[in-house]
């Protein structure tokens, strides 16, 4: 990698028109893009354009530009100010979905383990580790002060004491912290069938290879259970 | 004997074949569904025209006059063509008026069955009929008609006042593709005339292209040098209920400011033109072709635009597709001399 006198690393052109290409060549690209009259109605629509310097117009405009730069410069942070609420889609009056777009771009970035998925998704590793472990996505000691903040400001009182809280609860619960449900270890093995064809485990190495040795582990034991 | 022809729709196009094919002394039956002639214009009791802002009844009550006082013409109000049928080279046609049935022999047929507006209550992002400040361009006309053109809601003069281009036109949720070609040179001149009724009262224009095609660009100049009417560009992605009895127009300025949430006073929406249920009903009685867009098709539209799939049987008018009164009434003409020059050689 070639790297400029403020030590940014140098992203060569031919890389560039690569991701592009990727993008094009994508089954749902023809459908996604069509003509786009500049109109802003999915940008007027879209819910982060409120708060962030981000529109689905410029995606949409962008991509049209067929043009690599325009396009990887989306790649590190725009792409994923995006809620994927399909807003967008919705109300294009020509038919366009932005979001569509995003969602083709985000694939290439996690299926390539860019840095900017990377970071996205380092707060999902927990979650993933659940899933794959227990099959459940969200158990109450999953409720730790440090992390998800926008959960509000009790999340430190409501971090305390979780197995008194859990007993109190006014209906059946397992009595344990670290489960909201049990889950058979077949159906756990369906799950893992899927996620290979899915391709979620190569997702995930790629973009988290420490994680992915754990879950792996965890994998073996239970399919060979 | 003199020519029979048939001219189906009294508005513009229908009022000026009417009158020059009896001027030439054919005997020409008038159908129109209304009580009254006029077409769109006499319903919506249009005032001060575009391009030159000459009161509607120059054009509009001049063409009424002239076609109501033609002994050549026979004018069937409150009708329709309930029969048709060709006859060799001529049409037998069967009128249903509030007089009864009558049934003639033409030697040609005029359609000039016009649009009707877009129904702004098809979109539901621009709450037409849940906010009463929401109007759109033909109330604004008939309000101006009448001579009040105060809030809807609470009748007070509005302090602000936007326009929402292209809606119904230009969007393919709605199903129509295309432009309707006035509604941008109608909002221009409709800003022009509020702010010269409400000196103080803002005007914004939300559009996505400004269409004021020919010369009437100069009502666009005018409007901003002379009137100072705020032209923004960013389509309008919905109205919401805003404080102190507003409405709020939300969209991006995608030149200027970016994202807005403005609160607006009145709301007036650029409906565009429609075929109407009329086109497929003429089509289907006068076996006439419908074009993608829901409006009648020329046979060819640069070479024979007047004239339809059937022999004897012409088109002028906005049936044909969104069009100003002054190509309504050329097209009117055109089409009178193609079923003039028809009905001469079938004698
Ligand atoms: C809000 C608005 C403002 C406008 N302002 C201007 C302006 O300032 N200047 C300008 O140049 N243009 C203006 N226009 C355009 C103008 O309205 C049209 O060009 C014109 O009305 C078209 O004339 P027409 O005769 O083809 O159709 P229409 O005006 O639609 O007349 C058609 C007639 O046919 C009748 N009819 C329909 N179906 C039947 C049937 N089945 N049987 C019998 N009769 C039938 C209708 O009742 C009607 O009388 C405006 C348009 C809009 C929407
Ligand atoms: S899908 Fe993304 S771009 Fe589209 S409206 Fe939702 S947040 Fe905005
Ligand atoms: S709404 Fe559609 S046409 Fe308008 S700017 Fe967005 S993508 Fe382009
Ligand atoms: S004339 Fe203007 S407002 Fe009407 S459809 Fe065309 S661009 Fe839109």
């Amino acid at each position: 990698m070639e790297y400029d006198e403020n030590g940014v690393s140098i992203v060569p052109f031919e890389f560039k028109k690569e991701i592009f290409e990727e993008a094009r060549k994508d089954f749902r690209y023809e459908e996604y893009v069509r003509g786009c009259l500049n109109c802003g109605v999915c940008t007027g629509g879209c819910p982060p354009h409120r708060f962030f310097d981000f529109s689905p117009r410029i995606v949409l405009q962008n991509m049209k530009s067929k043009d690599p730069e325009l396009i990887w410069t989306m790649m590190d942070e725009y792409i994923w100010a995006c809620f994927q609420c399909f807003t967008c889609a919705m109300i294009c009056p020509f038919l366009n979905n932005p979001g569509g777009v995003i969602a083709i771009l985000r694939e290439i970035a996690v299926r390539r383990g860019f840095e900017s998925a990377k970071k996205v998704l380092k707060p999902y590793s927990r979650v993933l580790l659940k899933l794959t472990a227990y099959g459940n996505q969200l158990s109450p000691d999953m409720i730790q002060p440090d992390f998800f903040p926008d959960w509000g400001p009790h999340i430190g009182y409501a971090s305390t004491d979780l197995p008194t809280k859990r007993k109190a609860i006014p209906m059946p619960t397992l009595q344990v912290t670290n489960l909201a449900w049990d889950v058979a270890p077949e159906t756990m093995k369906e799950l893992y069938d899927i996620f290979d064809e899915a391709g979620v485990f190569k997702i995930i190495e790629s973009v988290d290879p420490s994680l992915y040795e754990i879950i792996q582990d965890i994998v073996d034991d239970v399919r060979s259970s | 004997m003199a020519e029979n022809i048939l001219v189906i729709g009294g508005g513009p196009a229908g009022m000026q074949s009417a009158t020059l094919l009896a001027d030439l002394g054919v005997n020409v039956s008038l159908v129109e569904r209304d009580s009254y002639l006029g077409g769109n214009p006499k319903k919506f009791k249009y005032k001060f025209l575009f391009p030159d802002m000459q009161p509607a009844d120059n054009v509009i009550g001049e063409l009424i006059r002239k076609t109501e006082t033609n002994s050549n013409i026979k004018i069937y109000y409150s009708s329709e063509v309930s029969d048709f049928k060709e006859n060799g080279k001529k049409f037998d046609v069967t009128i249903k008026s509030p007089n009864g049935n009558e049934t003639k022999t033409f030697d040609s047929v005029i359609v000039a069955t016009g649009f009707e507006h877009f129904d702004p209550a098809r979109d539901a992002k621009y709450s037409y009929q849940l906010f009463d400040d929401v109007i759109d361009i033909k109330d604004l006309e008939r309000m101006f008609g009448e001579g009040n053109v105060n809030r809807p809601s609470n009748g007070q003069p509005p302090k602000n006042v936007a326009f929402i281009l292209c809606v119904g036109s230009r969007d393919r949720h709605v199903g129509n593709q295309y432009c309707s070609r006035v509604c941008c040179t109608v909002s221009v001149k409709q800003a022009i005339e509020l702010r010269e009724h409400f000196p103080d009262c803002e005007v914004y224009i939300f559009y996505m292209d400004i269409r004021t095609y020919g010369f009437f660009e100069d009502l666009y100049w005018e409007a901003m040098e002379e009137h100072d009417v705020q032209i923004v560009k960013g389509r309008v992605a919905e109205i919401t209920s805003g404080p102190n009895n507003t409405v709020i127009c939300k969209g991006e300025d995608t030149l200027l400011r970016g994202p807005f949430e403005i609160p607006f006073d009145m709301v007036v929406l650029a409906s565009g033109m429609e075929g109407g249920p009329q086109s497929p009903e003429m089509a289907k009685k006068l076996g006439l072709e419908l074009d993608e867009h829901g409006f009648l098709k020329p046979q060819n539209v640069t070479l024979a635009p007047f004239k339809s799939n059937k022999k004897g049987v012409f088109l002028a008018g906005a049936c044909t597709g969104p069009k100003a009164i002054s190509d309504s009434i050329t097209e009117g003409g055109a089409a009178a001399m193609d079923a003039y020059v028809y009905a001469m050689k079938n004698k």
